[in-house]
């Protein structure tokens, strides 16, 4: 037993990269349902927000992804927009200063659920484009709060956003709801600003290897709500009683996670198999 | 974007980069080379699109035919002046009239920290005053839910304070009264970084998943699957006819 577990300790790591890839593979091709868990308070104050949404107000939906982070991003979008759709709210879509794909990945979820939903581009929603954030992100952040319209004189067309009867609707924070940023990172700013300076509801999307600095903004109510990753997006999706994509994701995450203890707790019993292996031939006794 | 021409030669791509997981190759090098060129040539297409032509170029431009129309603002012309405090940054390329670009840098840095330092009193104030919770069981009547808070609220000020206690350089991790304080905080230190790892792996288990979806959804049964069927009602209308 004790040379066979050895072996685990000098393994080629391309095999346990074939084994990742074979393990991630079956709930990818075949789905495999799996109990979901407790919602955490995270999405469950995003949702909240949703649902207390006034009708009279506008959400701003920063999407700021691309294939980059589309890995997590795309489903905490989907699930929040299917969400808004369903309440009939209206949302103004802009991508703030992170990647100039961002309009044309958060059209690619939004317009199918939207289209489903009945809602009308310009009239229900509008997707303002990208903008550079010249220096600082805050800057812009402050600027779109203060007069959208002087930031998106035009949608991401290039069609004059005075044409949209949406944009009557929103011109400055005090028309919108909260305010949900979706990016890899979610920028600090827009908790000092939004938040802080104009006292709008803030509440991220945000990759889960970001998630941790974000807690602290939660605990201290700088943040309504966030969902982390494809584990929040399945519990939002939960929540919506409407399972897509983050369903998917976090069960086949699963299974990687699974093969990652147990690569862990092999690899550690052959380190020690190896080391007993090698005090033996030392002279010693393995135990 | 969906367009299959997109979707081949992201496959392609893909398993090019995934390739070097197998071993150091050219295909792979090919693909690294080539992804950074075409980043830099975005990056300047960009900077002229977004930035430079609708901030700058077109507002002049826009001056320009108003002028000439006789109809319209001229103001748009101002923003020639941009050119001056502009063109002072390529003085940094002189090493004899370096401090010329000083002069706008410092208007950079001036603005920055100002604007960090409105970031930050914004971000931290309501941090400072969220740390202050209660710890008494007793206020407001006794009951479990209260009794759980509170005991959440012990651990998070024990974490806070021996954490910050971590990093005070006056004592010693020796010290007989500061010595277990400071290993505490150093533990819950490490209870967080262990938390920001497993996040790490997370994210990075995610973006394999999210490839392999494309590979097999997008491109697989997609695109290759139709490319078969494809073949196959060529290869049966053939036979037929």
């Amino acid at each position: 037993m004790v040379p066979f577990l050895a072996k685990f300790y000098n393994l080629d790591r391309r095999w346990l990269y074939l084994a990742m890839v074979v393990i991630l593979s079956v709930p990818v091709i075949v789905q495999i349902p799996l109990p979901p868990g407790a919602t955490s308070a995270t999405t469950q104050g995003l949702y909240d927000l949703v649902e207390s949404c006034p009708e009279d107000k506008v959400i701003l939906i920063d999407s700021s992804w691309d294939a980059g982070s589309a890995s997590e991003n795309r489903a905490e979008l989907e699930c929040v927009i299917r969400h808004i759709c369903r309440k009939k709210i209206k949302f103004v879509v802009t991508s703030a200063g992170v990647t100039v794909f961002g309009p044309e990945f958060a059209n690619q979820v939004i317009e199918p659920i939207a289209r489903e939903a009945g809602y009308v581009y310009g009239e229900d929603w509008i997707n303002l484009g990208y903008k550079v954030a010249p220096g600082s992100i805050g800057l812009l952040i402050d600027a779109i709060c203060k007069d959208l319209h002087s930031v998106y004189p035009t949608d991401y067309r290039g069609t004059f956003v005075s044409e949209f009867p949406v944009m009557d609707r929103v011109k400055s924070y005090k028309d919108f709801a909260f305010v949900y940023c979706v990016t890899y990172q979610p920028d600090n700013a827009w908790i000092s600003f939004v938040k802080g300076q104009f006292d709008v509801p803030v509440a991220f999307g945000c990759m889960t290897i970001a998630a941790p600095g974000y807690y602290t903004f939660i605990d201290s109510k700088q943040l309504a709500g966030m969902l982390i990753g494809n584990r929040g997006a399945a519990e939002y999706e939960e929540l919506n009683h409407k399972p897509g994509l983050g369903r998917i994701l976090i069960m086949a995450t699963s299974f990687g996670n699974l093969m990652i203890i147990l690569a862990a707790v092999v690899g550690n019993l052959g380190f020690y198999a190896a080391r007993a292996l090698e005090r033996n031939a030392r002279g010693g006794t393995a135990r | 974007m969906n367009e299959p021409l997109t979707i081949w030669v992201g496959a392609i791509v893909t398993l090019a980069v995934f390739s070097y997981l197998a071993k150091e190759n050219a295909f792979y090098r090919f693909i690294q080379h080539a992804a950074l060129g075409v980043t830099v040539g975005m990056g300047i297409v960009m900077t002229i699109q977004q930035v430079l032509w609708p901030n700058w170029a077109q507002p002049i431009t826009m001056a320009v035919k108003s002028v000439i129309r006789g109809s319209g603002s001229a103001k748009g012309l101002l923003w020639v002046l941009a050119l001056v405090p502009g063109s002072l940054w390529y003085f940094q390329m002189s090493k004899k009239h370096f401090w010329v670009s000083t002069l706008v840098s410092g208007l950079f840095i001036g603005v920055a920290a100002g604007l960090a330092f409105k970031t930050w009193m914004l971000l931290i104030m309501p941090q400072i005053g969220a740390s202050l919770k209660p710890l008494n069981p007793f206020e407001g009547g006794f009951t479990l839910d209260r009794f759980l808070e509170v005991g959440s609220n012990f651990i998070f000020m024990a974490s806070l304070l021996t954490a910050l206690l971590y990093f005070f350089f006056s004592f010693s991790t020796e010290s007989k009264l500061m010595g277990k304080p400071m290993r505490f905080g150093r533990l819950m230190i490490m209870v967080c970084l262990g938390g920001m790892f497993g996040s790490t792996v997370m994210t990075r288990l995610s973006y394999l998943l999210e490839r392999m979806r494309f590979l097999y959804q997008d491109w697989i049964r997609d695109q290759v699957g139709g490319l078969f069927t494809w073949l196959w009602h060529q290869v049966a209308a053939l036979l037929g006819g």
